[in-house]
């Protein structure tokens, strides 16, 4: 971590000695703005995505096609919708901020639209999967790259249903996301014939799960279905083998980490999740992304929404470079986005702003791997998950 | 209820109760000799975690994998370094505070969890995600219908139990043990009774943030996961076992352990409404205990002085 | 003559150093409105770095030459003048960022949390009444006003005042337990009610849930807040310039009634309750009830903060509330010097606006700021501004 820290103040001088040179060049500088929970709980997904759009502006800025010199605005919305008020009110308001890319929690996305819409900064969201974020507004200023949660859980309850599965078990957190996973999934469950046995809420920063899984393990689940982050999970899976609960273990986006994979190592095993967008590492620009990140040298692993964050970014430099730093034209040219080329997949814009997902990825964890479905050796037969009919 | 679910909820909630009387024993202990509350004794138990996480990695980085090795390297490592943090933070944050009002105490040790806590995360290794700790004991596990015991809850318990009757002898058995309860009870007697009150305060911090790092590993072997944030919310509970049990009163902490465990336990399983409602409920309950009996279960032996 | 002349000497070294100090607290507000500006406009990390050492600097030599004790005999020989100082400057700040939107909410916040900041003040400073649930409270506030403006057709002006009843109803639930313990024991009382009270908006849907709600705007007289002024003459303002000038408003008329309170019989019992109770009960004090009316009274400003706050931001949700806020507040009040209300002035700009200005370090952030209150306690234990001596007669520092 120290080393990172030194990483940031090299890049931040570099920046701006890069500034210096581009002057020279003539080349104007722009400014971008990422905000994204720096600190706190969630931090380790808010420093992969911050990487992530670094990433993605230092390279368009060692990119000597490139019209613009751009400079990045890094803010630190905590996960705490009073402070992203804060800080989205700081780069709306300031008038060289032509564009952003914003928010990894949902409660704070939510806070901040009306921010965003007030004062005219395109903003496209990088992480929150609350649909109301884009769907419960009407302002043009906001987008999102990534799907939200229905998505995500139509295929989710789709997919379990196919396999099998009848009767499951929710654990959700009771943050917006787990809450809003809760909501989609059971209704899409019992859509799909399935039933839901028992729901349990826990705190985000409960430890103990004992209670709820003993009365979980009474219920006999085929399936607990868990809506939350990566701590918790780990924290889940593994009381769940402790408490000698039998029952496969499934999860939402949030937990498509690396971290859930080192918190429970052998014990991931066979761990379902589903994520919005194109598996990455299969598409050509995924691969670059990763080798670019690695390059890098960034001590934090970007997360699951890092490469959503650098194609957000990617797309905000791409529109700037094609209709000039302006708010006003930027906000036309994001919202005619149609079938763009990104490295979660094409990007189109429907008229909320929201990015319409042809695609969610099933995982699974395979040796230590998040592994898409249609490559694991489950798909092939050759493992099965737990309680499979 | 089925009995064997019901012995699971029961050994559940023992094991939890183990945790937080001995974060409270720890508050009970500081206010015993200074008065004070020293707020980031949760976080104190999430370093010992880390420094035994620590020491398992350094001594499997030599070669040594040995689980029973790997144990004590774990448990002398932890308890060592954090008796030492607890002394240190007790010279150099506590008592230079003493003529201020008590609530500087609390801010400042309260700021001190945040430095520990942010530390942590941002000067250990990828400390912001949650780390695996190995499973050194043994996991057999038997099982009886809905009830399953395993060896390793078993053994902690037990471990558990050993540390909180030998922290019993040390107060009340050893010389030691009497200038605590001395300075406790009286400090001005006590000094010119010829006791050193500093180096007594010093030994205390050090034995209770040791209590603290034995529960953190505790911890770490019975979830076999640690993350930086976990002393927080450990560090509350505990603050609010010991206030109902009844500040500086060992027993008291411990009896209020036991029963916030018990309502978190209660909250989830037995309440009509959703369980998300349970800390709501164990939090209220809290708060109706105060209205009964101000000063905890175990009140304080003080009348008030003019 | 001569000999008459001789006698009136200890009065006009009086005069003039009474008039001493007001030059020197005169003096000293408008450093402060200086740097505050130039502080506020500061962006690079450098310049930052380098005013917080300054500001460190000049107050420790000031101090050490005896400047701040002028300070603060200015603020006590010559109350109005300083006081109509302290709203000049801020009315100064807000002249000068007029039309910077950012700027201006955070003045707001810190008016806001001063705000508060009076209402813990009266609890435990005066009262010695420990309330570690001051975000739930804020919270009630900014509940009841979003439940309100939503649902009602209640007058915003109402809004506010109902956001400050409100939150004093709810501190009746915690009336009894608060009464019958004491220090620590209370401590742990709001406590409990501060993470009780987030999770219960988190698990609770009618109130918006973990998501929160959003917020009307504040109108008066048909004007509604959220416009901002626009001028013929290019001059403009922005909206947020609404929120800092009602802010002030609401500030000045809480801190008149703190400081009457402060002076008043009032005061002199809350004074007592908290010296000594015993001794205050036989002096015939009912200390339930002094009790009962500060808590109260503290809680109403609290909640009518919290409903200003939550029109202001437009959104609020259960994650402002926590804990965590509950314990910024408190670090204001000790900070700025327990019972001081000009201390929670310079307490509250500190704990807003610095951790917001170290935003260049990013997620290094809050470590030095939790490190640097370490250090204001350690080396200031009293807090930046303790609170002084009661004066009995008002302007009579200057005889005893």
């Amino acid at each position: 971590m120290k080393l990172s820290g030194m990483k940031t103040v090299v890049g931040m001088t570099t920046m701006v000695f890069a500034l210096g040179a581009g002057a020279a060049q003539a080349k104007d500088t722009v400014e971008v703005a990422f905000i994204g929970p720096l600190s706190g709980g969630v931090a380790a997904n808010g420093l992969g995505g911050r990487n992530s759009a670094e990433l993605a502006v230092e390279l368009r800025n060692q990119d000597p096609d490139s019209k613009y010199h751009y400079e990045l605005l890094v803010l630190d919305d905590e996960c705490k919708p009073n402070i992203g008020v804060q800080v989205a009110t700081k780069a709306a308001a300031d008038r060289d901020v032509i564009a952003a890319v914003t928010h990894y929690c949902s409660a704070v996305a939510m806070a901040t639209v009306d921010v965003y819409h007030r004062f005219k900064l395109p903003a496209v969201v990088w992480g929150a999967v609350l649909p109301d974020v884009t769907y419960g507004n009407e302002y043009p200023e906001v987008h999102r790259v990534n799907g939200t949660m229905i998505n995500q859980n139509e295929t989710a309850a789709k997919f379990m249903t196919e396999q099998g599965y009848k009767k499951w078990v929710v654990i959700h957190d009771t943050t917006d996301y787990g809450k809003g996973h809760n909501e989609y999934f059971s209704k899409f469950v019992a859509e799909n014939g399935g039933e839901i046995l028992e729901t349990f809420g826990v705190s985000s920063d409960q430890q103990d799960f004992t209670a709820e899984l003993t009365q979980a393990k009474a219920l006999e689940p085929d399936v607990i279905y868990f809506g939350g982050l990566s701590p918790l999970g780990v924290r889940l899976r593994r009381q769940m083998e402790k408490l000698g609960v039998e029952a496969q273990f499934e999860g939402t986006s949030g937990i498509v980490s690396d971290a859930y994979l080192e918190g429970l190592g052998d014990l991931a095993e066979g761990s379902m999740a589903f994520i919005e967008g194109a598996p990455i590492d299969k598409l050509p620009g995924g691969q670059f992304f990763q080798e670019q990140y690695e390059a890098a040298g960034y001590s934090d692993p970007a997360e699951a929404y890092g490469p959503f964050a650098f194609a957000a970014m990617d797309l905000v430099l791409d529109t700037i470079e094609e209709v000039g730093p302006d708010r006003g034209k930027v906000l036309d040219a994001l919202g005619d986005t149609e079938g763009k080329d990104s490295i979660v997949g094409d990007i189109t814009f429907d008229e909320h702003g929201q990015n319409v997902v042809a695609l969610i990825t099933k995982y699974v964890a395979q040796d230590g791997e998040w592994v898409v479905w249609e490559d694991s050796e489950y798909a092939s037969g050759q493992r099965s998950l737990v309680n499979v009919q | 209820m089925d009995i064997g679910l019901l012995g699971q909820y029961v050994i559940n909630g023992l094991m939890l109760g183990m945790m937080y009387a001995l974060v409270a024993v720890g508050f009970t202990l500081f206010f015993g000799v200074l008065n004070v509350i020293q707020f980031s004794h949760g976080d104190v138990l999430m370093v010992g975690s880390f420094v035994g996480y620590t020491a398992i990695l350094a001594l499997a980085a030599i070669g040594i994998d040995n689980p029973v090795i790997e144990l004590l390297g774990a448990l002398l490592a932890s308890v060592g370094v954090v008796a030492l943090l607890g002394a240190l933070i007790a010279r150099y944050l506590v008592l230079p505070l003493r003529s201020s009002p008590p609530l500087n105490t609390l801010l400042i040790t309260l700021m001190l969890g945040t430095v520990l806590r942010e530390s942590v995360r941002l000067f250990f290794p990828d400390g912001s995600n949650p780390k695996r700790f190995p499973a050194l004991l043994p996991d057999t596990a038997f099982t009886f219908g809905n009830f399953t015991l395993r060896v390793d809850s078993l053994m902690l318990l037990i471990a558990g139990l050993l540390l909180i009757v030998a922290l019993h002898f040390v107060i009340n058995r050893t010389r030691l043990g009497l200038a605590i309860r001395a300075v406790a009870q009286d400090e001005e007697t006590a000094m010119t009774m010829g006791i050193n009150f500093r180096l007594v305060v010093l030994l205390t911090f050090a034995i209770g943030s040791g209590v603290a790092a034995f529960a953190g590993v505790m911890n770490g072997l019975y979830y076999n996961e640690i993350n930086f944030g976990s002393g927080l919310l450990l560090g509350v509970i505990g603050f609010a076992a010991a206030i109902i049990g009844g500040l500086g009163s060992i027993y008291g902490a411990i009896l209020g352990g036991f029963l916030f465990a018990a309502l978190q336990t209660i909250g989830s399983v037995a309440l009509p409404f959703a369980s998300a409602y349970k800390d709501v409920f164990a939090f209220a309950v809290v708060i109706m205990l105060m209205a009964w009996r101000p000063t905890g279960l175990i009140a304080e032996r003080t009348s008030e002085r003019v | 003559m001569q000999p008459n002349l001789i006698s009136r000497i200890p009065v006009l070294c009086r005069l003039s150093e009474s008039a001493l100090s007001l030059v020197a607290g005169l003096l000293g507000a408008l450093l402060t409105t200086g740097f505050a500006i130039w502080f506020l406009k500061a962006e690079n990390e450098y310049v930052i770095g380098f005013l917080v050492a300054l500001a460190v600097a000049v107050t420790l030599s000031v101090s050490r030459l005896g400047g701040l004790d002028h300070v603060g005999r200015a603020f006590k020989e010559h109350e109005k003048l300083m006081n109509g100082a302290a709203v000049c400057g801020v009315l100064a700040l807000a002249a000068v960022f007029r039309e910077d939107h950012f700027t201006l909410l955070m003045i707001s916040i810190v008016l806001l949390y001063m705000l508060a900041g009076l209402g813990l003040t009266i609890q435990f400073g005066y009262l010695g009444l420990v309330n570690l649930s001051g975000a739930s409270f804020l919270g009630v506030g900014a509940y009841t006003s979003a439940v309100l403006l939503a649902h009602t057709a209640v007058p915003p002006l109402l809004v506010l005042v109902s956001g400050g009843v409100m939150s004093a109803l709810v501190g009746c639930l915690l009336v009894l337990p608060v009464l019958r313990t004491k220090g620590h024991y209370s401590a742990v009382v709001t406590i409990a009610f501060a993470i009780l009270f987030m999770s219960f908006l988190q698990v609770n849907d009618t109130l918006g849930g973990p998501q929160g709600l959003a917020t009307g705007e504040m109108a008066l007289f048909g004007w509604g807040f959220n416009t901002g002024v626009e001028l013929e003459n290019g001059f403009y303002a922005s909206f947020y310039l609404n929120y800092l000038l009602l802010a002030l408003t609401l500030l000045v008329i809480a801190f008149a009634l703190v400081k009457r309170l402060e002076r008043s019989w009032i005061g002199l019992s809350m004074d007592a309750v908290r010296l000594d109770e015993t001794a205050a009960a036989c002096y015939g004090l009912s200390i339930a009830r002094w009790k009962v009316v500060g808590f109260t009274l503290g809680n109403f400003l609290i909640g009518m903060a919290g409903a200003l706050y939550a029109m202001m931001l437009g959104f609020i949700a259960p994650a402002n509330f926590s804990f965590g806020d509950s314990l910024i507040l408190v670090s204001i009040v000790l900070l700025g010097g327990i019972g001081n209300p000009w201390g929670l002035a310079v307490a509250a700009a500190i704990v807003v606006i610095l951790p917001e200005k170290l935003q260049m370090i990013q997620e290094y952030r809050f470590l030095l700021f939790a490190g640097l209150v370490v250090l204001v306690l350690l080396f200031r234990p009293d807090g930046l501004l303790p609170r002084g001596m009661r004066t009995y007669i008002p302007g009579g520092g200057a005889r005893s």
